[in-house]
């Protein structure tokens, strides 16, 4: 393969280099009839599930069809989806913030044969390649992290559990059964890049080892104060260390009981890597939201302090998603989100619907929020 | 006959759901066949040795990939995450796989003319695999070699009039809802906005100098599709200080079962006929909604516009006219000190063209305060915390109103300043003496 | 302050650190140069066009050394 040269020049990466010039403008990519009412909508309707239309002011309509997809994606599988709205949809698709693809038609004759298309096409291992659904009192798309496919501190996969959860709940993304609508969502460690800490149902990556110390190289590969000052609890500090061939290095020492296995040492030193594959895992937590509506938004609750990395298919971990979301449809109000449930019936109570075993590291002892955590009110409930 | 065996993987490929797997296959089988003769710069099978490494991850429950903070594209601090795998001589097409993350439109409508244009780049010059989208909103490129980053900026800036997204200690990627392009809640319009501040501040976007993070997220309504208010520094989510606007007749619709409540959202289950007393009324949390003679009554001023009546009746009950947004500070996620909500600091601000009172009052005062007080690595959240929430409102000269909290402090440990108090600190023990014996 | 004076005083201090560690925060930056973050910032800027200075990210959060020293470079087989 040749090198082809874009026109940059290496030897003087500032000639006629254009900066700051930010995204492309979103009106350049507004479909026509979305162009002509924004601003003018009057309401909106799901016809069936997956497939919306908006009535504007003007007596325009826009039906969306919404499919779920992985959110690691193949220029391939974009070129498809070019295809199918250069076909139906005048050349304009939009993607939601839950990595679902929307596909708008401004003519309900339309609508049936872009359904048809978009459920007709699977990939050759058999799954869908655009599956109908994600709208209303369902599940939809999960949003996630990078995981092992990308990421340097992950303690699991992302798309992995992605795809073995969203097959176990795939019902409920194309049925709106619910009390609510569900919001799971997945982040590979603590760091949360996917801030996952208000969805009705997080699945947390977790590492439950303190970093490893590679002391022969630590000092060759890593400048030590910025692995020290890297370690949010201070955790880290310098030591001298004596090697087996009995020569003296500078290293670092880790307070093991200090350590939150945040991996943030590793990204400043590789030679502290923490990943381990028994120390690895998945935490659930449950009940958080960010809508304001009804009751205010909610930081999800841990209610599985550990599940094991079960590749390719995690069944704990779905398996207690499963048994989480059956309780909350069988026992939930109508338009109750799973943490005003919980709330309603008490977490005591949740436990007990759910099956779920309470242990000791479900208490909080994190710093000063944890005491109000705790029960300061004669009011509970017994369970058996 | 693929380069790695992936048992694993395979595993992967049943079930209904979209199946990732089967997607880098067919990608990498396309690369391998490259019927349209594409001139690739990074190696050809760099997407076999992704499954490869991936499938090692799987048997192992180990990561194989290692940062790399050196990597980027000349003066910007961000866009670009270094990655490297720790088996190169096993997986040489992944050895280098940094990210670019490419600053997606608002709304995250696309042409496919322009969605073309970037797969043509990324098929040329990276892996053709892609993140649409990374959490914070950008378009992610997944995995280039090193000499290829300034080769794909350069046609990015040059050919598609498009620029990377942020990184490191930079203002973030700002992300807005669907807003008024097609939701009938938004009360502003969260593209024009967010378009705005993204070009505005092009500078702290892309050149690192403040202490940590800062993340902008906008939401047309409080219903919050974009989370601004679990995850943004500054969190702008649209609102209305007048009236909801009553459809009686629709009203009647809904109760006489003409019209699906909530837009439909629960047909999948028989929930009995619908029922405005249990199901509005009965949830308003301010419980500021009747029924009179046979119309709906709403007390507007108790009312909290926490969207359940509007999101319930669509067709019936609508926004306001009178609208702007409320802005909320200091949402982060739980790293260190515990996960942050959004607190309220500004209740109510108009949004209009060119949003100079947002810019000149709400964001400058603030980044100024926090890029001078805060601590490395120290979001915005927590110098508040750090500070004080009076701390925040003196920096940005607000006055303090019961808004501002869910519930006055809960001790009476003031730390009044002396010149609150009548007569200042400086008393004369003698004086004192002459009335209070020793 | 003026650049050239701001780049020799930079230079200089990073140097003196070096022994212990090539990458420092944008604040520690603006407390040598005894300026404001905003006018930090301007200084600091042109110091990496010019060269002087290099971005290090670790993703999260951005560091800023001098290009070639430091240990990061050798572990991240970028060395130029």
């Amino acid at each position: 393969m040749a090198f082809v040269s874009s026109g940059y020049d290496p030897s003087k990466p500032m000639e006629n280099r254009i900066t700051d010039i930010g995204p492309r403008k979103y009106d350049e990519f507004y479909p026509p009839v979305i162009a002509k009412n924004k601003g003018k909508w009057l309401y909106h309707e799901i016809l069936q599930p997956g497939v919306l239309v908006h009535v504007a002011e003007s007596g325009d309509e826009v039906y969306t069809v919404r499919v779920g997809g992985a959110r690691l994606m193949s220029t391939s599988l974009i070129r498809e989806i070019c295809e199918i709205a250069d076909k139906h949809c005048g050349g304009y698709v939009r993607w939601t913030t839950r990595n679902n693809v929307e596909f708008m038609v401004a003519d309900k004759a339309k609508v049936q044969p872009l359904i048809d298309d978009l459920s007709g096409r699977k990939f050759d291992g058999g799954s869908f390649k655009f599956p109908v659904g994600g709208t209303g009192a369902g599940v939809t798309n999960i949003v996630h992290t990078q995981g092992w496919i990308h990421c340097h501190t992950p303690a699991t996969d992302a798309s992995g559990p992605v795809k073995a959860t969203m097959d176990v709940l795939f019902e409920d993304f194309q049925k709106m059964r619910l009390p609510a609508q569900v919001r799971v969502s997945l982040a590979c460690c603590l760091n949360m890049c996917g801030a996952v800490h208000c969805s009705d149902i997080a699945i947390l990556g977790y590492h439950r080892k303190p970093p490893m110390l590679d002391h022969e190289y630590l000092d060759k590969m890593c400048e030590i104060p910025l692995a020290i000052a890297a370690c949010p609890t201070a955790a880290i500090k310098p030591a001298k260390v004596t090697l087996p061939d009995g020569k003296e290095v500078k290293s670092v020492a880790v307070n093991n009981d200090r350590c939150m296995f945040c991996g943030n040492c590793y990204t400043m030193c590789p030679s502290m890597p923490l990943a381990d594959t028994e120390g690895d895992g998945i935490v659930l937590m449950v009940g958080g939201k960010v809508s304001n509506r009804i009751s205010a938004p909610k930081f999800s609750k841990v209610v599985v302090a550990f599940l094991p990395n079960e590749a390719p298919r995690w069944p704990s971990t779905t398996s207690a998603i499963k048994k989480i979301i059956e309780a909350y449809s069988a026992g939930a109000k109508k338009y109750e989100r799973v943490g005003e449930w919980a709330e309603r019936i008490g977490w005591e109570r949740f436990f007990e619907k759910c099956e779920l075993e309470f242990t000791h590291h479900l208490i909080d002892d994190f710093r000063d929020p944890a005491y109000y955590t705790w029960r300061q009110t004669s009011q509970f409930k017994f369970t058996d | 006959m693929a380069k790695h065996a992936t048992p694993l993987l395979d595993q992967l490929e049943s079930g209904p759901w979209p199946s990732f797997v089967s997607d880098l296959k067919a990608q990498a089988a396309k690369r391998a066949k490259n019927a349209e003769n594409i001139e690739f710069q990074i190696p050809t099978d760099v997407v076999e040795d992704l499954l490869g490494i991936l499938e090692l991850s799987f048997k192992h429950g180990r990561t194989h990939w290692k940062h790399g903070g050196i990597v980027g594209v000349f003066g910007y601090g961000g866009g670009v995450i270094g990655r490297y795998c720790d088996q190169p001589e096993e997986f040489p097409g992944v050895a280098h796989f940094h990210t670019m993350r490419v600053a997606q439109p608002g709304g995250k409508f696309y042409s496919t003319e322009y969605l073309r244009q970037i797969c043509d780049l990324w098929d040329m010059r990276g892996s053709g695999i892609t993140n649409m989208h990374g959490s914070t909103g950008d378009i992610i490129f997944l995995g280039t070699t090193t000499p290829q980053l300034e080769e794909v900026f350069f046609e990015l800036t040059h050919n598609l009039n498009q620029d990377l997204g942020g990184s490191g200690s930079n203002l973030r990627t700002p992300a807005d809802c669907i807003g008024e392009a097609r939701c009938e809640y938004a009360c502003y319009d969260t593209q024009a906005l967010c378009y705005d501040l993204t070009n505005e501040y092009q500078d702290e976007l892309h050149r690192p100098a403040f202490p940590y993070k800062f993340k902008f997220k906008f939401d047309g309504c409080p219903n919050c599709c974009v989370a601004s208010i679990a995850r943004a520094d500054l969190s702008f989510i649209g609102t209305w200080r007048d009236n909801i606007r009553i459809d009686q007749e629709a009203v009647q619709a809904y109760i006489g079962g003409e019209i699906a409540p909530n837009g439909g959202a629960h047909s999948g289950r028989d929930w009995g006929k619908f029922d405005i007393q249990a199901e509005v009324i009965g949830r308003c949390p301010t419980q500021c909604m009747w029924m009179e003679d046979g119309k709906l009554k709403i007390d507007d001023r108790e009312c909290t516009r926490c969207m359940h009546c509007i999101n319930v009746m669509p067709r019936a009950l609508r926004i306001g006219n009178d609208r702007g947004c409320s802005i909320f500070a200091g949402a982060k996620a739980p790293i260190l000190d515990g996960a942050q909500m959004g607190s309220l600091v500004v209740p109510f601000i108009k949004v209009e063209e060119p949003y100079s009172e947002i810019k000149e009052t709400v964001i400058e005062p603030i980044w100024d305060w926090w890029m001078e007080e805060g601590k490395n690595r120290e979001r915005l959240g927590e110098l508040m915390k750090r500070q004080g929430f009076q701390k925040m409102l003196e920096v940005m000269d607000l006055k303090p109103v019961p808004q501002h909290v869910q519930e006055p402090r809960h001790n009476p440990y003031i730390f009044w300043k002396e010149d609150e108090v009548d007569g200042g600190w400086e008393r004369d023990i003698n004086e004192f003496r002459k009335y209070h014996k020793r | 302050m003026e650049y050239e004076e701001a780049k020799q005083k930079l230079v200089e201090e990073l140097t003196k650190k070096l022994k212990s560690k090539s990458k420092f925060y944008f604040n520690d930056l603006a407390n040598i140069l005894g300026e404001k973050p905003r006018d930090a910032k301007k200084l600091i800027n042109r110091m990496v066009t010019d060269g002087v200075l290099e971005y290090w990210s670790s993703g999260s959060t951005s560091m800023y050394g001098m290009p070639g020293t430091g240990k990061q470079a050798a572990a991240e087989h970028e060395e130029k």
